[in-house]
């Protein structure tokens, strides 16, 4: 059952192993954030729909470099505080502006994030989405990301804080589709809609089966997301 | 004194409060002590200082002729500022008023104006072109914390004590020759209240400050009024809450007034 | 010259706080000078997500008064002396423009805009989970651009709903409002004329609405106990109607994206969208809304 609830909202007077974003007072389950409850017989969460990105461990981002100093860089990752990339981690020399995708490798209690596999972008564009939501655009398996590689014919890399680039093919498109998803995040049979969005611009596209894509997994780096059901962006 | 707060001393003093105690064996209704000294600065007009427990505060009054506002030309007026001095704590910083120093200037000035302690008409010289402006400042010499109760004792003790100054026909002042004394009609006091580990406290030191949750500040007068009111600090309070604290307010101030007219009147 | 000129001051700007001659009596008339009942609140409304750079944002009108209130953070706290390692900082930042009073106010900011900020910012620290995010800063800057009595608990509770706005986890929502006294009675929600009355009494509060816990309580003026006894439950009741429209505001920020769909879904059963009657008004709206969609910059 999903329902739009606003800070300080009740979501449950029963007993329930509580998930992201609730808290508890005198034994009834409320929403800390704008967002959509997920809630079962067992579990009460709700998924914030407006937040900066948590830095989580594994996570793929796509920095923007801020400050240049002598040791090394400042990435803006749209998180609570800046990361470091050491020059020594760079074949080549950065300059302000510049585009990086990388691993977060560590994230210490201050939210301080490691950032490892640092990789220049070149060219292409960024569309920058609201972080809790990019797991929409990855879909089960990579679905909703291979729907937006077909539909547009672009390069896509997504940064799980928010931050989507992509390269050659149809920019524009991307950006409207992009913007949809973001808008209906919270909705189901998001990939049918999807679907019938290009459709309407006139461009046929087939939901992959699960089978293609786990072949694909291998052969590409980005990183997959494995279910449907809006995952808990965020740690507390 | 240590001005150092240690975690320890937080935790302690929140210990205690749950327990009802403090740490200098007060109950959680009483005041400190207090002793005024009443004109020492002989280039005030009227001037006090006192010593709360270990608060240090000292309060002048400069009453000066000047123009009345547009909206209110039969009236003068009264302007209240503080300074929390480099002196009276490590953790305060000379320069331009920080926020805390303008509430608590504001906070004592509210209690002051608002009571209509000061009838502004009788301060007024000729309509429309000059009045008198009292202007009151308060100073923190040395913070053992509660520093709103200080200075609106001080304050009132101040005021209590203050001269009009007199006019030659030039509506110069002339120096050293007074016109009888400020007049005030009501007595304004301010009582503030914190609250810690969910206990609430009166009259709290440095270290109950820092360990507070919230904080609560009324000024009430000798005719049942109340005149101000300002929550401070982070955290909250219920109705009842604020309802108890004004309760007791009324009181403590009452008491507080007692002593403060016996060690002004002399 | 200069004599005619004060005189008629006088009379135009009576806000001397002595009775008029002319003053209403509340008691007896039964009505306000703008016609409300003595607990009735002016209108308010509320648009959350009208600023594309801040992390979240509001706009508030509540009668007169028109505010702006945006958000960014949680970030580093700087400077790096302002920074709590156990929770943020809450950093609100109150100030009025020139033109929103009646006599031009001096840009910079004065000692009442230093007192408000603090007292606001105080105000939000209960709301916040603020222990969520350590050594960082939330900015809140709230900027009056006209006013008519009461632009401080205008701009807590359009801050409240920013918060909300930016993914700001929360106990609850800041609600605030004006009660107190003018002309013989108690009452909700003072405006100018009220607050200038001579037996005035003007207290801001502010409420997390699930407990009733008071986290913004100020005073101006004279009262006896007893009246603010009766108060307090007339401001829990004005400051809970306040909350029905911060959470309106709230839902109706994604009310928009339903449009897109039902686009959508005319275009897949092959009508045109003009053809289905709901989604046509719907489309209509999706004009404008895309004006202001394409405004919004997606974090």
């Amino acid at each position: 059952m999903k329902k739009l609830v606003i800070p300080g909202e009740l979501i449950s007077q029963e007993r329930k192993r509580l998930g992201n974003n609730v808290f508890v007072v005198d034994g009834k389950i409320y929403s800390k954030v704008l967002g959509i409850t997920e809630l079962d017989d067992e579990k009460a969460s709700v998924v914030p729909l407006e937040g900066k990105y948590v830095p989580q461990q594994e996570d793929v981002v796509i920095g923007v470099v801020n400050r240049v100093v002598f040791a090394g860089y400042g990435v803006n990752i749209n998180s609570f505080t800046e990361s470091f990339i050491p020059k020594s981690a760079m074949r080549e020399e950065l300059k302000i502006g510049d585009l990086v995708s990388a691993k977060i490798t560590s994230v210490n209690e201050l939210r301080e994030a490691d950032l490892g596999f640092p990789r220049r972008m070149y060219g292409g564009d960024v569309v920058e989405v609201i972080p809790v939501r990019t797991p929409r655009l990855i879909g089960k398996n990579g679905s909703m990301l291979e729907l937006l590689k077909q539909g547009t014919g672009c390069e896509i890399v997504i940064g799980k804080n928010g931050r989507v680039w992509a390269r050659n093919g149809n920019i524009d498109l991307l950006r409207k589709v992009v913007k949809f998803i973001n808008d209906n995040s919270y909705k189901s049979n998001l990939t049918s809609s999807v679907e019938a969005f290009f459709k309407a611009e006139g461009i046929q596209v087939n939901v992959p089966k699960k089978e293609d894509i786990v072949k694909k997994n291998v052969e590409e780096s980005e990183t997959m997301e494995e279910s449907e059901v809006l995952p808990d962006a965020e740690t507390n | 004194m240590r001005t150092t707060v240690l975690e320890y001393d937080l935790s302690k003093v929140i210990e205690l409060a749950k327990q009802g105690k403090r740490l200098d064996g007060r109950g959680l209704d009483e005041m400190r002590d207090f002793t005024i000294e009443n004109d020492k600065y002989e280039n005030a007009e009227g001037s006090a200082r006192i010593l709360l427990g270990e608060t240090e505060v000292i309060a002048g009054i400069k009453i000066a002729v000047d123009k009345p506002y547009p909206d209110n030309p039969d009236e003068g007026a009264i302007s209240v500022g503080a300074e929390l001095l480099p002196l009276a704590h490590s953790e305060y910083e000379a320069g331009p008023p920080s926020p805390d120093e303008i509430e608590v200037a504001r906070v004592v000035d509210r209690g002051i104006r608002e009571s209509k302690a000061i009838d502004f008409t009788k301060l007024c010289i000729k309509e429309g072109e000059s009045c008198w402006i009292a202007f009151m400042d308060f100073y923190a010499i040395n913070s053992d914390g509660n520093l709103f109760d200080a200075g609106s004792l001080a304050g009132l003790a101040a005021f209590l004590n203050a001269k009009m100054p007199k006019l030659d026909e030039k509506n110069r002042i002339i120096k050293h020759e007074y016109a009888g004394k400020l007049e005030l009609k009501r007595l304004p006091l301010l009582t503030t209240f914190v609250k810690v580990g969910g206990k609430i406290l009166v009259d709290p030191t440095y270290f109950e400050e820092k360990a507070a949750e919230a904080r609560f500040s009324v000024a009430t007068t000798e005719d049942g009024y109340m005149s101000a009111m300002q929550k401070g600090i982070g955290g909250s309070f219920t109705a009842d809450e604020i309802s108890v604290m004004v309760d007791k307010a009324f009181m403590i101030a009452t008491e507080n007034r007692k002593k403060l007219l016996k060690m002004v009147k002399k | 010259m200069q004599k005619q000129i004060k005189e008629i001051m006088f009379k135009v700007n009576d806000m001397s706080g002595k009775q008029r001659d002319d003053a209403p009596d509340y008691k007896k008339e039964k009505k306000r000078v703008d016609g409300r009942k003595m607990d009735e609140l002016r209108p308010i409304s509320i648009k959350v997500g009208v600023l594309p750079n801040a992390d979240g944002s509001a706009y508030l009108e509540w009668g007169q008064n028109k505010v702006y209130a945006a958000v960014f953070g949680p970030r580093e706290a700087l400077p790096k002396h302002t920074q709590n390692p156990y929770k943020t900082v809450v950093k609100l930042n109150y100030r009025m423009a020139t033109f929103s009073v009646p006599e031009r106010k001096q840009p910079r900011p004065n000692r009442r805009d230093f007192e408000i900020s603090k007292v606001l910012s105080e105000a939000l620290d209960r709301a916040i989970f603020t222990e969520q995010f350590p050594n960082t800063e939330i900015s809140v800057i709230v900027e009056v651009v006209d006013s008519n009595a009461g632009s401080r608990v205008a701009c807590l509770t359009a801050a409240s709903c920013a918060l909300a706005d930016a993914g700001i986890p929360m106990r609850d929502l800041v609600c605030a409002t004006g009660i107190g006294k003018a002309f013989n009675e108690l009452i909700v929600d003072l405006n100018k004329e009220e607050e200038d009355a001579s037996d005035a009494v003007d207290i801001p509060i502010a409420i997390l609405p699930n407990s009733e816990e008071i986290v913004l309580l100020q005073m101006d003026g004279l009262l006896k106990k007893e009246e603010l006894d009766k108060l307090m439950p007339m401001a829990m009741k004005a400051c809970k109607q306040v909350y029905e429209v911060q959470k309106k505001a709230l839902q109706d920020k994604f009310k928009l994206s339903e449009v897109s769909e039902a686009n959508v879904e005319a275009n897949v059963a092959g009508k045109e969208v003009k053809e289905v009657p709901a989604a046509k008004e719907k489309v209509e709206s999706k004009k404008d809304n895309k004006e202001s969609k394409a405004k919004k910059v997606k974090k």
